[in-house]
């Protein structure tokens, strides 16, 4: 029989175990004490003799005991046990510290299991993504078709090159009403480089790209899901395409879009204007690394390809360099990489403050048991032994805490992810490809990540009670009737830190969270130039089929207009080709009489294409000079309105009206523009970003454009009028698509509201659950002392000191801490509030009123913290308190 | 305890021998062995009762001795230990190496007296 064979069969016989060992020693005893009689010893003494030989029995016992088994493993259970009924005693401390744990655990795994979607899942139907690179230039914008032929060409770095370019289309076949859709023009080998492929029906193939070819489709499974019912016959059916008749080819995967939320997929086809090295239209190019191939060197590769192309075509590629960077980037954006790093953050701390909270507890606890612990010691536990029984119990908490904690998280990422969806990073996309594409279940890596954390807090918050309890003195301790061993000294002073430290990570969350909301709020009441409500919007894009020229489209527009004018409850209409308050295309432009273009500088203008009635109708008017009006038409004057910001920036202190301007199209001037009209500063590029860029607007007629967007200010709440609307334009042309709306105006900018609003109550929640734990903590901390102190209390009192005395003694320990934990907090939150930066509007990261309030707000809560049990020292009674014990 | 004035600290595994070797004779209990070591050795060395016990469960566990209730020569119960052939083999394993040993030390320790013999 093996040594491990023979401990196993002595495993089951514990108990019988237990007892030959105590026999054997008691023989022992009577065998020792026989002897010393013997030799002459009195019975009494002989035994007492025979008992100091043997020594510590209990220390015997154990080490004998340790022969027989795997020590550890046997230990541990019996740990274990004890620690359960340790634990089940005091129900109290231990609820208190397990919601505590699962608070500061729970917050942690959401934030984890939400992070894990973006940066460590990724993009799952997005194959390898993180060997995908994403490649534009050194303007941020665009790469043309040569460009990309010449750096797929060229560069060694890559499996493939693909070119991407989204547009808007309209989409129309028998079943339904003509939509309008997003489709991605891609080069061919684009989904094979992604390492997609249709499920159904084919991918594209190099014959779809050639000039002349038949025009086809690829559709998104969610569109084939709604507009076909999954109807699988729908392979090889005709469809339009901006009334081109094209050939359905393929239905890609559940849940897969690219390169954002693209709803169809047409081929790329480089016709000559596709061609042309000054087509810098919005083209993206993913190229999928070779094996063995860094993102670094391919950037290196990819530099020297630039600089070649920039020398050999000086008029387009001058100042174009190839910039090369991550795919993830690319879809989750410096914004959401600051909020995900700015919550870990938070959470971190909030977990920091529960483990501060339970080594205090845990500290306090200690000195209870710190007579448990003495006898313990006295009886033959080793050190390491009673630090391993702490340690045991602090991580059976943490494990309870996780595991409650598991179930916070679940619910916490449903809230989550139903608070995201929605909600937008950016002012105009909606926030549901996010939600499409990125996977919200809690995968190994949560569980991984929440067993690493419980174990870790376990260890944190337990390692400083346990080495300062193995520590004692048996014999003081003992005497000193358990208090004394903790009372005093250092004990104290590590549980005053842990409240200031506490404090001062509370500080920093109310901090950073007052900024955030103090900038959410600058965004809601943002004064966006104009009043957004009351106004209707819709996009329409007329044919160039039935609307070949711009008098056909202006004809067009006039009717409209008479007609939407005529329903009750519209006060005026105007057309424009971007919304007010959102994006616009900007364009490089030239002053007269200034320095020729600078090709590095590029200064570009938001340029914006407007109908007369544009500023009355967004319930402004012009500052000076005129509106536009009819008699701006193409064989008129070019003229141009340019707003406040862009007359001060260029010419400061001088009449601008009159000045002359030109804009660009691509590298090619236009026409000479003159100023006629100063127009307020309106909002645009983002009606969150709280500033006012230079705008220029243009007459309509002098710019005819076929996708406009109609907007009318109402009498009425505009969604009510949606329907009349809909029907004046049925009227003038029944097969004529609305692509957007007709919506109210407001809507548009909600998702851009929401999230601003979604992170700002996040980290509030954050900063909350930061000071109710720093509370409780402080709270717990004077507490203990005030039951500690209550003879010292009593015989204060004794002496002739009175209830305030006693108020004031309580009072100040607290106030101290918290002043001490304050100013700490205060200067850690100037050092990392600035990281929040890029996420705040119009605020400073070290907005004063935020500060205050967040000081104004623990003060007040720490004051209660200390207030409860100071009054309850103002009522100790002397005469009960002399005879505490 | 004021035995012998000259005791020596056992070092470290040579409690197990000298139990070992104390079991040849016959089967014993820790007492006894533990008086045995102290006699044999001339009160040289003092068995610490706190490492006896463990080493003998420890020798158990390992197989080298086996363990039974018998009644001591004052018809008390005692457990008696007593060598296993495995535990023999051991013991000429450690014999061998202590005789290796104290032979290099002696070696070591008092070269004149080699040299002169």
């Amino acid at each position: 029989m093996t040594s491990f064979f023979r401990k196993l069969s002595w495993l089951s016989r514990h108990r019988r175990k237990e007892d030959e060992l105590q026999e054997e020693l008691q023989f022992h005893l009577e065998e020792e004490a026989e002897q010393r009689r013997a030799q002459g010893m009195a019975t009494e003494e002989a035994r007492r003799a025979a008992h100091r030989d043997l020594g510590n029995i209990g220390l015997l016992k154990e080490n004998t005991r340790e022969m027989w088994g795997w020590t550890a493993a046997g230990q541990l259970v019996q740990d274990v046990r004890f620690g359960t009924r340790m634990l089940w005693k005091n129900r109290g401390f231990t609820a208190v510290a397990i919601a505590t744990l699962a608070l500061g655990i729970g917050v942690n795994a959401t934030v984890f299991t939400v992070t894990n979607a973006t940066l460590f899942k990724g993009f799952p139907l997005v194959h390898r993504n993180d060997r995908i690179l994403y490649m534009t230039t050194s303007r941020g914008c665009c790469v043309s078709y040569p460009d990309f032929e010449d750096w797929r060409a060229q560069a060694k770095s890559f499996e493939g090159m693909a070119l991407v370019h989204g547009l808007g289309i309209t989409f129309s076949d028998q079943s339904a009403f003509p939509q309008r859709y997003t489709v991605t023009e891609v080069s061919a080998e684009t989904f094979k480089l992604i390492g997609q492929k249709p499920i159904l029906g084919r991918d594209f193939g190099p014959s779809d790209e050639s000039p002349g070819a038949a025009p086809v489709v690829i559709l998104r499974y969610g569109f084939w899901e709604r507009r076909f019912g999954k109807d699988p016959a729908i392979i090889g059916r005709t469809v339009r395409l901006n009334g081109a008749p094209t050939t359905v080819i393929g239905v890609m995967p559940r849940g897969f879009s690219f390169p954002q939320n693209q709803d169809l997929w047409v081929p790329l086809v480089p016709t000559p204007d596709v061609r042309r090295r000054d087509n810098h239209e919005t083209w993206f190019v993913f190229g999928r690394l070779a094996e063995g191939v860094t993102i670094e060197s391919a950037r290196a590769e990819m530099e020297p390809i630039g600089k070649r192309l920039a020398s050999a075509y000086p008029r387009t590629n001058q100042g174009f360099l190839p910039e090369v960077r991550n795919f993830r980037e690319f879809f989750i954006g410096s914004n959401a990489t600051i909020i995900y790093q700015a919550m870990w953050g938070a959470v971190g701390f909030v977990l920091l403050i529960a483990c501060a909270n339970l080594a205090n507890l845990l500290l306090a606890r200690a000195m209870g048991r710190s007579r448990e612990i003495s006898v313990r010691i006295a009886l033959g536990a080793g050190r390491w032994r009673i630090i391993r029984q702490l340690l045991i119990e602090s991580m059976m908490l943490s494990g309870l805490g996780g595991f409650l904690g598991w179930w916070i998280a679940k619910w916490g990422v449903r809230i989550y992810a139903l608070a995201a969806n929605g909600a937008s990073i950016s002012d105009e996309t909606a926030g549901d490809w996010f939600d499409h594409i990125l996977d919200y279940s809690m995968d190994y890596r949560v569980f991984a990540y929440l067993v690493a954390i419980s174990i870790g807090t376990g260890i944190l918050f337990g390692l400083a009670p346990a080495l300062r309890l193995s520590k004692f003195d048996v014999n003081t301790t003992l005497k000193d009737g358990g208090r004394g061993a903790t009372g005093g000294g250092r004990g104290k002073h590590l549980s005053a830190l842990l409240v200031i430290g506490e404090m001062a990570l509370a500080v920093v969350l109310l901090a950073g969270a007052g900024v955030m909301i103090r900038s959410f709020l600058n965004v809601y009441t943002a004064d966006l130039g104009f009043k957004t409500e009351n106004i209707l919007t819709a996009l329409m894009s007329l044919p160039k089929l039935r609307y070949p020229g711009a008098e056909a489209q202006t004809s067009f527009y006039d009717r409209l207009e008479t007609r939407l004018q005529a329903i009750p409850g519209v006060e005026s209409m105007a057309i424009t080709d971007f919304n007010p308050g959102q994006s616009a295309l900007s364009v490089p432009y030239e002053l007269a009489g200034a320095p020729p273009l600078n090709e590095q500088r590029c200064p570009r203008v938001t340029r914006l294409v407007i109908s007369p009635a544009y500023f009355r109708t967004l319930g402004t008017a012009v500052l000076s000079g005129r509106e536009f009006n009819d008699a701006d038409r193409a064989s008129g004057v070019p003229v141009v309105i340019v707003n406040q910001r862009f007359a001060s920036q260029y010419w400061p202190g001088e009449n601008p009206l009159g000045k002359r301007l030109r804009l660009f199209r691509g590298t090619t001037p236009e026409a000479w523009l003159t100023v006629v009209g100063i127009a307020p500063n309106i909002a645009q590029n983002g009606a969150t970003r709280h500033e006012f860029d230079p705008v220029a607007y243009l007459p309509y007629r002098q710019q005819p454009a076929g996708g406009m967007w109609v907007i009318a200010r109402t009498r009425v709440p505009p969604g009510g009028l949606a329907t009349a609307f809909r029907r004046e334009v049925q009227a003038l042309d029944s097969e004529l698509p609305i692509s957007f709306g007709p919506a109210p105006l407001a809507e548009r900018f909600a998702p851009a509201l929401q999230y601003k609003g979604f992170t700002a109550v996040l980290f509030l929640i954050f900063a909350a659950i930061a000071l109710l734990l720093a509370s409780v903590g402080l709270y717990a901390v004077i507490a203990h002392s005030v039951s500690q102190r209550t003879q010292e209390i009593g015989i204060r009192m004794a002496v002739g000191g009175t209830a305030r005395d006693i108020l004031k003694l309580v009072f100040m320990q607290g106030m101290l801490q918290l002043g001490i934990g304050l100013t700490i907090g205060l200067a850690a939150a100037f050092a990392v509030t600035p990281i929040l930066k890029s996420q705040l509007v119009q605020v400073s990261p070290a907005d004063p009123i935020a500060y205050v309030v967040a000081s104004a707000v623990l003060v007040l809560s720490a004051t209660l913290g200390c207030l409860i049990p100071a009054r309850r020292a103002m009522r100790v009674d002397p005469l009960v308190a002399l005879r505490h014990d | 305890m004021a035995h012998g004035p000259a005791r020596i600290e056992l070092l470290q595994g040579t409690l197990d021998v000298l139990i070992l070797r104390t079991l040849v004779a016959r089967p014993s209990h820790g007492h006894a062995i533990a008086k045995h070591i102290q006699r044999t050795s001339e009160d040289l060395l003092q068995v610490e009762t706190g490492s006896l016990y463990p080493a003998l469960h420890r020798l158990e566990a390992k197989g080298w001795i086996a363990a039974s209730w018998e009644l001591s020569d004052k018809a008390k119960r005692a457990k008696y230990y007593r060598l296993t052939s495995l535990g023999r083999k051991q013991l000429s394993i450690e014999q061998s190496k202590w005789q290796t040993f104290s032979r290099a030390m002696e070696l070591i320790l008092n070269p004149l007296d080699q040299e002169a013999q």
